[in-house]
């Protein structure tokens, strides 16, 4: 305190007053005064000029990075149709290639069994439609990172735990099937499914017994986790079931290191 | 007036010059303008007391821009650069509201 009441004691520089009482006369340093002016009216100006300057160019350089992203992501869809397009070939050439005695005709039927469980075709059925968002709160901007109620990457992840173990047999989010190799994650603020970033709400459709899937998800962990949410932390959740829906091709299901074994 | 015209041309030639500073400076640069503000001030208040004094003033200007740039410059490396320019700051913001105010008191007598 002491400190601070000298400063607002003392706020002139004593010098002036030294200088005073001495009886000096001011040697007249007209020039310094001058040039000391010069020097800080220069300073004003050059820190006022730099700083109107950088505000747009940072505002250019963030808009020239969200259009980059933008471009990848284009560019992104773009190959995951292409794959999906020559998973399509693949199939056909496949069984163009196979030929019609017993084997074959049983490895085909094998084949299409197994493709709609691993998540390699579209598939079609009638299931739930989970969606889920942050918060209400979470829309204003001054509410600080801790105390957001933001939906997580592990919120996600045991919806869809609670999805397969209550019987789904297919399961995407926002148009985004899941498969063995898909990884739900967070990254920074949002939340990666396939290492592609969503955007909120969150969407995620299962298809399964409609008899049941509804009542054994609720019963389920992911269900009573995200009733939790839901209660206490005033996230949106709803579930509907739907009679027909279609669920695309995961197209990131290849295997690029594992190979068939021999036996 | 020497010191108005002088503020004024200043202001002038870094609109009309444009210097650029170098990089490593440009930190400096903020807190040198509030210990420039607050040698002015000071000096103002002088002037209205009858004590202004010109080598007096040109010491003052350059030694706090010095000091204030040289507290900076050893918080940068010792990592608690912005906690001591906030520091500055605020021992130079009283002394500029103090000053001010001593300033109005003398001028309009309120």
């Amino acid at each position: 305190m002491d400190l601070l009441n000298q400063i607002v004691r003392q706020p002139v520089d004593p010098d002036y007053a030294l200088v005073r009482a001495r009886g000096e006369r001011p040697v007249t340093h007209r020039w310094a005064l001058a040039v000391t002016a010069v020097v800080i009216g220069a300073m004003f100006a050059v820190s006022a000029l730099q700083t109107t300057r950088a505000a747009p160019a940072l505002a250019t350089e963030r808009a020239e990075l969200i259009s980059r992203i933008q471009v990848a992501e284009t560019q992104q869809d773009e190959l995951r149709v292409r794959v999906t397009s020559l998973t399509g070939e693949i199939a056909q050439l496949r069984a163009a290639g196979l030929g019609t005695d017993d084997q074959d005709k049983a490895l085909e039927s094998q084949i299409d069994a197994l493709d709609p469980v691993v998540g390699n075709v579209a598939v079609t059925g009638s299931g739930l439609v989970v969606t889920v968002d942050d918060a209400p709160s979470a829309d204003t901007d001054t509410a600080d990172q801790e105390g957001r109620d933001l939906v997580l990457d592990v919120d996600l992840q045991s919806l869809v735990n609670g999805l397969w173990s209550a019987g789904a047999e297919a399961v995407a989010i926002n148009g985004h099937r899941l498969s063995s190799l898909t990884a739900i994650r967070g990254a920074g603020d949002a939340i990666t499914v396939d290492y592609r970033s969503l955007n909120r709400p969150y969407r995620v459709e299962a298809i399964g017994d409609p008899k049941t899937l509804q009542a054994r998800y609720v019963e389920s962990a992911g269900g009573a986790w995200w009733n939790e949410l839901a209660q206490n932390r005033g996230m949106r959740y709803e579930i509907s079931s739907m009679k027909e829906m279609t669920l695309a091709a995961d197209p990131g299901l290849a295997l690029r290191y594992a190979k068939k074994s021999k036996s | 007036m020497i010191p108005l015209l002088g503020l004024l041309a200043g202001i002038v030639l870094g609109l009309v010059l444009e210097p650029s500073i170098p990089q490593a400076l440009q930190p400096y640069l903020p807190i040198a303008i509030v210990a420039a503000m607050d040698a002015l001030f000071g000096a103002f208040r002088a002037y209205l007391e009858g004590n202004f004094n010109d080598r007096v003033f040109v010491v003052s200007f350059v030694s706090n821009v010095l000091i204030a740039a040289a507290i900076v410059y050893v918080g940068d490396q010792i990592g608690v650069g912005s906690q001591l320019s906030t520091g500055v700051v605020v021992v130079l913001g009283i002394r500029i509201f103090t000053n001010a105010a001593a300033i109005r008191r003398s001028l309009f007598h309120a």
